[in-house]
């Protein structure tokens, strides 16, 4: 017990931001459309929000600046693949490439200056006992997430607008004929997948480590979302991956703090583990998968109604 | 609204090429506007990345040195984008040619002989390919994401550079520099130029672009890879594998991208460093679409983004740019070219004024 509960408070620290991105990705995917430029939107969302946290010291203004500056570069890929039908995965790579430059540029000036770290949310007389700390432990963006789930599990499963969300990207043409705007629904998609980029990219200088790197996600944005497909776009399942690649990234850490038998095996190998955890992860997927992909039917292809 | 877009009945050839003279010429204008928004010289960020790698010709050398790893990278992923199949872990088939170039180099290095090169470049091709081979193999066997794979494999391939370098293959005469020892004269790059930096690397990416370019327009192969691409209904109609292209198209873009590697720890590093991957994995993506997935474009587009990264240094120094500027010019490039491709399948019409109106 002394050690599980250290471990899983970790976990669930280091997957909170995976899944914020994730659950943003998988409305995006649920619409039809593919926004590859996750790492680049939770850059940009990283630095906007480290800058409001290290001039302000509100981290929840943090949080709103981290999902603004999300919002922001994600129109830019919404403009380009929703007005102008340019190829998804090209024009999510150049998202991805522009974010991690612009974040650079941005942070230049930001480098070796600390941050607070966010506080939990809870008095920490509640989080006295370890049993409680598991529950009342953690920083808002952490419950945010799991709240999250369950939000999104209900609209996507019991609202008209979820429907209709479902509809755009599983029949984007029938959705279009019987007069819903397909565009405008994914336009709104992306924009909530920028903001959910944005505050995942937030947290990390917010959670984890409370300054500013070049790159500081580290590929967390792609694994967000390998995670989807993973979760065959599912709220639940996609909780259930998170929380795993929180457990891969905590052994991580424990291992290069030294000690105990993890620490025998390269720590090169450990920072290597996530990404080859998400291969093994896609390829269990495809093992287990009977035919249906379950992937929405649009997934990546531009909407082309023939006027 | 006075104007209209209408479907072109073919796409045009016109706006195909002349859409990416285009995309640089707006991430210029656009450029210098936001740079200067943003509190930056933003003409002189434009004049020093854009021109003064043309002008001064001390910055030729170097702009052949960063465009040829560009262009031979490029080229294959021409080859595979052309195919459909999205290798985007170029920068890791990179690295691992580049490692398996300096296995040779290390074993090789009480030796000496003109053997030695060919054999690492001969490493590095077929590491790269072998790097290649895992997305092929989980994308015609199980059907993931090549995407996703090959991605992952680059970040796993990062750590693999710095377990070796820090480890097995570290200097012993190092003073503790997690790197390899230099490589012995037989090992390195030889220079084509006396007195310069310009390597065989340089010819090489020439020669590559040249050959793909005929394999692609002139062979079947070539045919097989443009019809899987864009009507993969008619290629299995016509009786090309899909699986075949698949690993195909990987193998080519993973070759490359491991000669490339190899090349460039035997030329400009000479030994491997923690920072040897340098990103052209990723820039030479939008070389390949700047350069219209056509492996000729390519050489051009390659010299763009190299005059974009030597340009980038200069501006440092000379404007105190930060280096990530030139990220942003190049994926502002990217996005100008992705946009532009409106205008290669549609026409801008301007509406006819309607009779109504003159008839009141």
């Amino acid at each position: 017990m002394d050690l599980l509960i250290p471990i899983f408070v970790t976990l669930v620290g280091a997957a909170s931001p995976i899944l914020i991105a994730a659950l943003g990705e998988l409305v995006v995917e649920k619409a039809g459309v593919l926004n590859l430029g996750v790492e680049g939107m939770m850059l940009v969302g990283a630095i906007a929000g480290f800058a409001a946290q290290f001039y302000t010291g509100n981290p929840y203004f943090a949080l709103v600046c981290g999902a603004a500056a999300g919002v922001a570069v994600s129109l830019i890929f919404g403009v380009l693949t929703l007005s102008l039908s340019t190829n998804q995965t090209a024009t999510g790579l150049a998202l991805t490439i522009f974010g991690t430059g612009l974040s650079a540029l941005a942070g230049a000036p930001f480098s070796a200056r600390p941050v607070q770290l966010m506080a939990p949310l809870f008095p920490p007389e509640l989080a006295t006992h370890p049993i409680w700390r598991v529950i009342f432990g953690y920083a808002a963006p952490v419950y945010f997430s799991l709240i999250m789930v369950f939000v999104l599990w209900y609209f996507l499963k019991k609202t008209r607008s979820g429907l209709i969300l479902r509809a755009v990207g599983e029949n984007d043409l029938s959705a279009h004929s019987i007069g819903y705007s397909v565009v405008g629904v994914r336009y709104a998609a992306v924009a909530f997948g920028g903001a959910m980029a944005g505050i995942a990219g937030a947290c990390f200088p917010l959670l984890l480590t409370p300054q500013w790197a070049e790159r500081m996600t580290a590929g967390r944005g792609w694994i967000a979302v390998a995670l989807v497909v993973f979760a065959s776009w599912r709220p639940f399942r996609l909780l259930a991956g998170a929380y795993l690649f929180g457990l891969v990234m905590t052994m991580e850490l424990y291992a290069k703090a030294g000690s105990g038998p993890l620490s025998a095996i390269p720590s090169e190998l450990w920072a290597a583990l996530p990404y080859l955890a998400t291969i093994a992860v896609l390829v269990l997927i495809s093992l287990r998968r009977d035919g249906s992909t379950n992937a929405p039917a649009c997934l990546g292809k531009p909407f082309m109604p023939s006027n | 609204m006075p104007f209209r877009l209408e479907k072109r009945p073919e796409p045009s050839r016109t706006m195909l090429y002349l859409t990416p003279a285009a995309a640089v010429l707006l991430t210029m204008i656009v450029g210098a506007i936001i740079f200067s928004a943003i509190g930056y010289n933003g003409l002189g960020a434009v004049r020093e990345i854009f021109f003064t790698p043309l002008t001064n010709s001390y910055k030729w050398q170097d702009l052949g040195v960063k465009a040829a790893p560009l262009i031979i990278i490029g080229v294959g992923l021409s080859i595979a984008y052309r195919a459909n199949v999205w290798n985007i872990g170029a920068e890791g088939q990179y690295i691992v040619g580049g490692l398996a170039g300096t296995w040779v180099a290390l074993a090789t290095y009480s030796m000496s002989g003109p053997w030695i090169l060919p054999l690492m470049i001969l490493a590095g091709v077929v590491g790269g390919m072998l790097y290649a081979a895992i997305p092929a193999f989980l994308k015609t066997r199980l059907n993931v994401n090549e995407i996703l794979t090959s991605l992952m494999l680059t970040y796993a391939s990062v750590q693999l550079i710095y377990y070796l370098i820090r480890a097995p293959w570290k200097d012993p005469m190092g003073m503790g520099f997690p790197q390899t020892r230099l490589f012995a004269e037989s090992a390195r790059l030889p220079t084509i130029i006396p007195g310069t930096i310009v390597h065989l690397g340089v010819p090489i990416a020439i020669i590559v672009a040249l050959v793909a370019w005929f394999i692609m327009s002139r062979s079947v192969f070539g045919y097989q890879m443009r019809v899987v691409g864009t009507a993969p209904h008619a290629a299995r109609y016509g009786g090309f594998s899909e699986n075949k292209t698949i690993w195909l198209a990987l193998l080519v873009s993973g070759g490359l991208a491991g000669l490339a590697g190899v090349l460039e720890v035997a030329g400009p590093f000479q030994r491997m460093v923690p920072g040897f991957p340098a990103n052209y994995g990723f820039t030479a993506i939008i070389v390949a679409f700047l350069g219209r997935l056509n492996p000729l474009g390519v050489i051009f587009a390659g010299i763009v983004l190299a005059i974009t990264f030597v340009g980038g240094e200069v501006a440092q120094t000379t404007i105190g740019l930060p280096n990530a500027a030139t990220g942003i010019f190049q994926s502002m490039m990217l996005f100008f070219l992705l946009a532009g491709d409106l205008l290669v399948r549609y026409r801008i019409r301007r509406t006819a004024v309607q009779p109504s109106r003159s008839a009141a």
